[in-house]
């Protein structure tokens, strides 16, 4: 059965891959188009450089007007990330916008990682790093980028 | 030595007050709606066809006749009606540009 939100989520798709963003991809599970899922290759000049991090996303019927649940499959360290996975990220919960599409809702998670935001902490260790202790945040988020290309 | 003869040659071009003439002029205009955006960005289709929504019901009940309106905002940007209702439920602000939303008019 073809609803609106599966009809959104066909020209999500479409859209993907006629104007791919750079740094991110993502497509439907083979039977699902609810579930995706999706990479973010860690940004250039970040700590998470190199990495390939692996996402999940669960679309409702609600799409678009309520966001998905993102979540990260691989192993992350950073401010904004829960230790399940889960994304601290206005967009995707009280900022969320009906215009949002999986183009931009990727590219956002993308920025994160670029520019975490220590003072709304996911993960309190990494936010704490972040803010006093440089040189072990990264030693860690490298180890993170390292256990990307395992899982 | 080709390379002395060619700037001697660019030195005598320069010199002469004309350097070129206009011979043809051809003037090329652009024209838009004015609206803000036609595409609506919550069903993404353009907002002169019918949203989502209103194409997957009309081919389930066949209710030809319902027509899916267009609203625009004191903002000046468009959606469709049947889409932006759905989201003012929730959050009464311009989900382009996050004012907040009233309606300056509606129709195709």
């Amino acid at each position: 059965m073809s609803t609106p939100a599966r009809r959104r989520l066909m020209r999500d798709f479409k859209r993907l891959q006629e104007d791919p963003p750079t740094g991110v991809s993502g497509a439907p599970t083979d039977n699902n188009i609810m579930i995706w899922n999706a990479v973010i290759f860690g940004p250039h000049d970040t700590p998470f450089e190199d990495g390939t991090f692996k996402l999940t996303i669960e679309f409702t019927e609600e799409y678009p007007n309520k966001p998905p649940t993102v979540r990260f499959v691989s192993h992350m360290f950073h401010p904004n990330v829960y230790a399940d996975g889960g994304i601290c990220l206005d967009i995707l919960q009280n900022r969320w916008s009906p215009t949002y599409d999986v183009s931009a809702i990727l590219t956002s998670i993308q920025s994160l990682l670029s520019d975490p935001n220590p003072n709304s902490p996911a993960n309190s260790m990494a936010a704490q790093l972040y803010k006093e202790n440089r040189r072990e945040y990264e030693k860690r988020v490298k180890a993170c980028v390292e256990q990307s290309f395992i899982d | 030595m080709a390379d002395e003869n060619d700037n001697e040659r660019m030195d005598d071009n320069q010199k002469s007050d004309k350097m070129f003439t206009l011979k043809k002029w051809n003037a090329v205009a652009m024209w838009s709606w004015d609206v803000e955006c036609d595409t609506c960005a919550i069903c993404r289709v353009q907002v002169m066809d019918a949203c989502l929504r209103c194409q997957a019901e009309s081919k389930k009940d066949s209710y030809g006749k319902q027509d899916c309106v267009v609203v625009w905002g004191e903002c000046n940007h468009s959606f469709h009606y049947c889409c932006m209702s759905l989201w003012v439920k929730q959050n009464n602000r311009c989900p382009l540009c996050q004012q907040e939303w009233s309606i300056q008019r509606m129709g195709k």
